[in-house]
């Protein structure tokens, strides 16, 4: 204000001392602190779901919402809503016999993640990639085109065509996953599946290293990755060897026909042993203060996952060679997106006037596939239709340039009104995404027909690493984040009516994404819907900082492919091979430069 | 050429229409446009906790404040079943926005006395096909196809302006042509506006009435009348062929700001000159559409908007009230920003951005940096003088 005296009359003078009054707030970033700092202490271990930490993290929240007068829902005793979940699976003793040779170790014979138990001897056809692409993408490559696996054991290589052009490439990446590959298998009648890491490929030889898979549901037959060995055995006699056939399959050539391997027999099984834990959703609520009778639909929710990696055993950690097993503590995933929940709840509960009752929940096992949201909308403990809206925070804590997205806002068409009044005050700089098919719990309440919203400032350079820690989280700016929220609750409590549900389609580029290998070491920002990809970070000595890209650069192109979002981008990637370097044409300010980064293996 | 001009044209009608629909023919422009202007200077130095303001609706510009900036009246496509813009009001401590124009037609330009708080806009509510063109653009909507957007310059558009005390609603002029860009003095005594009037006045010849049909921009000239008039009497000030648009007063209440586009259309610079048209200045001389100027209300500057650095790429600058130094650019974003509005205070700055991506623009707010401004300007080398 200072900067103009001259021109800022008495009115003027009295609109600032109002202004000010209007925003007195506690000290800066003094609400949410106590919560983030707190959950992501090493106390809790990186509160991976179904641990110690997990339960301990629980327990500190359940405490928080009781002291603020948060009760258990109705008809429970207390705030945790157990369920139990797939926490990992291992091989137990899977082996293979060629011929007279036994492999039973995992180094040579080891199941899928999805395989099914079972013992399987039976003729042998080797099936090229394995890849089927429906008819439907009007591009015709069948590797079971020429050959009867009705009854067989079926081996096919791993990845996609080594050498086929990018737009073939690209279309091949999308089926070649080994879970799709496993599904063709058992469409055309085969018996087991084998995979082999091809000599030409990455990784060659080598066995796929168990990974984890929530999904319960198997591939209905037996699958099983093999090494090079193994592989070795199972092409005696066989009419080209394996370095032949892939050479001749990775120039893409659709009509390179598979053949029997007949002059070895197989006799293989497969037994997985699967884990299952008991997570916590710790869920509680504060009731209307009036009857609720003749309101629409008189229940809103707020959430936020507390789960995170714990020491980053399973396969979402990020963490550099020197940090692994350290505790990933998870500061802005998700204990911001806690707090801003926390936050939200100590405000509301203030609150002397409520016309709808609100939950709030905070979800375990989300860093796993959403799974505790979603036991709890498959079994609610309120019904679903009585749900009027569903607010989701999922990292909150790194704003910068005070930007802050919010996603999901094609679920209900008065997102867009109640955002714009709730924020002429907050004073974000806003970005809309309509898409609610996001990686967060957000997705759970979407898929469940309920207006739903996700607030996030986005990933960063930390991101599932053991270094997203509590001094890099912006509490001022995460403070407001809650208050904006606070605001648009208190609007949905008032409402008389319901805010329609509105159904987004969902984009086949963000369905089904498979098959990306390659390591390039950028950190898309999320929250932008600048032209071109805006890079949050860069991970220290990958391939992306070796090119000298770095934060705040805008990718417009990668291997001549324009890049005009994150969905552009993820779809280069797959044209992108192992160690051939591409230009990579990128905007720094307003100066556009080139470079050359050589993308890396993904493990 | 459709590509070139549509996006500009989508965003504002108010300040910029037909006139460049018309030409179609940009390259003078374009090529004279060298890529970065570096300077030592980035938009951080003048605009600070930038951020995007509207967020309802396709899109949204042309944001005016109230004199005690508490309210900020824009025009947006929002009005469910009207795909033109309709003006609304926000109230910056609550949120809260209501509609002001009637929901019905087509409308642009609105502006809040100073005094009263009434709103001046204008609309063309009262065509009966008004329903009926709304029908046909949202069938033409639906129906995928894009077309180069022109404002039309409808001779229907008329102002009005709605009483703050008790939200009715009065005609203030009744002339066939269009009559828009309308402003109040610092008083609320005057309004200036641009008007296309004397087109329909008097006999054209057949080169004019040809030109009317093309491109009617041609024919606007700048008026001013009294606040409480009846429609009578408004003054011409300006009298040379070419659109002249978007007139707003000084902050002292004694000169006139505008922009006047040349005969063809293609080049627009920013002007002063007194109430009674007289001792005309020119400000810009970039040889590309420089338009939609606003007075700081310092009255120490100008800020404007200019696609001189890439015909799609407008950027606001700013330029000393007497147009002796080069202009310092101020928005360094891709795509439009235009439109710029300071608050009554001088230290906000609300205008029109397409900076969130895609073509169309809402209105953003940032503080606005006046000493920084002052420093820039100061340092700004002369300017070439006009050509």
């Amino acid at each position: 204000m200072s900067a103009l005296p001259h021109v800022c009359g008495k009115r003027c003078r009295l609109f600032v001392a109002v202004l000010v009054l209007a925003t007195a707030v506690p000290a800066a970033g003094q609400t949410t602190r106590p919560y983030v700092e707190t959950l992501a202490s090493e106390k809790f271990a990186g509160r991976e779901a179904g641990s110690p930490g997990e339960r301990l993290a629980g327990d500190y929240i359940a405490a928080q919402l009781a002291r603020m007068g948060a009760k258990p829902l109705p008809g429970r005793s207390d705030m945790f809503v157990p369920f139990t979940f797939t926490a990992g699976s291992r091989d137990g003793g899977s082996r293979a016999i060629v011929g007279s040779t036994t492999f039973n170790t995992t180094k040579d014979v080891i199941a899928l993640s999805f395989s099914d138990d079972g013992e399987v001897s039976a003729p042998l056809v080797f099936a090229g990639y394995g890849i089927v692409v429906p008819e439907t993408q009007n591009f015709g490559y069948d590797s079971y085109a020429t050959l009867d696996v009705m009854d067989k054991i079926v081996v096919v290589l791993r990845y996609f065509p080594e050498d086929a052009d990018q737009q073939t490439r690209g279309i091949l990446a999308r089926y070649s996953d080994l879970r799709y590959k496993a599904m063709a298998a058992r469409q055309h009648g085969a018996k087991a599946i084998v995979v082999v890491t091809g000599p030409r490929s990455p990784n060659a030889g080598q066995t796929v290293p168990m990974s984890f898979d929530t999904a319960l549901a198997g591939s209905g037959i037996p699958a099983v990755s093999v090494s090079g060995a193994v592989a070795s055995a199972l092409f005696a006699g066989a009419p080209k060897t394996l370095q032949t056939v892939q050479q001749e399959l990775d120039s893409g050539n659709p009509h390179v026909a598979g053949f029997a391997l007949d002059k070895v027999t197989l006799s293989l099984k497969t037994a997985l042993v699967r884990e299952t834990q008991t997570g916590r959703n710790v869920v509680a609520y504060f009731p209307a203060t009036s009857a609720t009778t003749g309101v629409v639909k008189p229940w809103i929710a707020i959430g936020a996952h507390y789960d995170h990696l714990g020491l980053g055993r399973n396969g979402n950690s990020l963490a550099g060679k020197d940090e692994t097993g350290k505790p990933h503590l998870g500061a802005d995933d998700n204990a911001s997106g806690s707090a801003a929940v926390l936050a939200i709840a100590a405000a509301i509960g203030k609150q002397p006037m409520r016309r709808r009752n609100l939950i709030v929940a905070l979800w375990s096992a989300e860093e796993i596939g959403l799974v505790g949201s979603t036991a709890f909308v498959n079994a609610p403990p309120v019904p679903v239709d009585q749900l009027a809206a569903y607010l989701n925070f999922d990292m909150v804590g790194r704003m910068h340039d005070n930007k802050l997205a919010v996603q999901a806002t094609g679920t209900s068409p008065i997102w867009s009104r109640v955002l714009e009044r709730a924020n002429v005050t907050a004073g974000f700089d806003l970005t809309l995404q309509e898409d609610p098919y996001q990686p967060t719990d957000v997705a759970t309440f979407n898929q469940a027909g309920i207006p739903s919203l996700n607030f996030t400032t986005g990933a960063h350079v930390d991101y599932h690493k053991p270094s997203d820690t509590a001094d890099k989280i912006n509490y001022e700016d995460l403070d407001r984040v809650a208050t904006l929220a606070s605001t648009v609750v208190r609007r949905l409590m008032e409402m008389p009516d319901a805010p329609q549900f509105a159904k987004v389609a969902q984009s086949s580029q963000t369905a089904g994404r498979t098959g990306v290998r390659v390591f390039t070491g950028t950190v898309p920002d999320y929250t932008s819907n600048a032209k071109g990809l805006l890079l949050g970070g860069v991970v220290g000595g990958g391939p992306a900082e070796q090119a000298g890209l770095q934060k705040g650069d805008v990718i417009i192109e990668i291997a001549g492919q324009t890049i005009a979002n994150i969905y552009d981008y993820t779809y280069a990637l797959e044209l992108l091979k192992i160690d051939q370097p591409v230009k990579v044409v990128y905007m720094r300010g307003t100066e556009r430069r080139e470079t050359t980064l050589t993308p890396g293996a993904r493990r | 050429m459709a590509l070139l001009v549509r996006r500009p044209t989508q965003l504002f009608v108010c300040f910029l229409g037909a006139a460049l629909v018309a030409a179609g023919l940009l390259a003078a422009v374009e090529a004279q446009a060298p890529l970065a202007e570096r300077a030592a200077l980035a938009e951080r130095d003048f605009l600070t906790r930038i951020r995007r303001l509207t967020v309802e609706g396709r899109r949204a510009g042309e944001g005016y404040w109230s004199k005690d900036g508490r309210q900020l009246v824009f025009q947006s496509e929002r009005e469910p079943g009207n795909p033109f813009y309709q003006i609304y009001l926000m109230d910056m401590a609550s949120g809260d926005v209501s509609r002001i124009s009637p929901g019905i037609g087509k409308t642009t330009c609105s502006f809040i006395n100073p005094e009263t708080g009434d709103v001046l806009f204008a609309s063309t509510h009262h065509d009966p096909r008004s329903k009926q063109l709304q029908e046909e653009e949202l069938a033409f909507r639906a129906s995928g196809k894009e077309r180069r957007y022109s404002w039309d310059y409808d001779p229907e558009m008329e102002l009005y302006v709605r009483s703050a005390k008790t939200g009715m609603l009065r005609r203030l002029t009744n002339k066939r042509g269009y009559d828009a860009e309308a402003s109040y003095s610092p008083d609320g005594q005057w309004i200036v506006f641009s008007s296309t009037r004397q087109a329909y006045e008097r006999q054209l010849s057949a080169a004019e009435q040809k030109q009317l049909e093309t491109d009617p921009s041609y024919f606007a000239e700048i008026y001013i009348m009294r606040a409480d008039a009846d429609g009578s009497g408004p003054k011409r000030l300006t009298n040379v062929p070419g659109y002249d648009g978007g007139p707003f007063f000084s902050p002292d209440g004694k000169r006139i700001i505008w922009r006047r586009f040349d005969e063809a259309g293609l080049i627009a610079d920013v002007r002063t000159m007194n109430l009674d048209g007289s001792n005309e200045r020119q400000l810009t001389d970039f040889g590309a559409m420089s338009w939609a100027p606003y007075f700081h209300p310092s009255g120490q500057y100008v800020l404007f908007a200019s696609n001189k650095l890439g015909f799609e790429n407008f950027e606001v600058f700013m330029v000393d009230i007497d147009g002796k130094k080069e202009p310092v650019r101020v928005t360094y974003s891709d795509g439009f920003d235009g439109l710029p509005v300071p608050s009554p205070d001088g230290t906000q700055l609300a205008w029109t951005s397409s900076r969130a991506g895609g073509r169309e623009g809402q209105i953003y707010l940032a503080q606005w940096n006046h000493q920084k401004a002052l420093e820039a300007i100061k340092n700004a080398p002369p300017r070439k003088g006009p050509k």
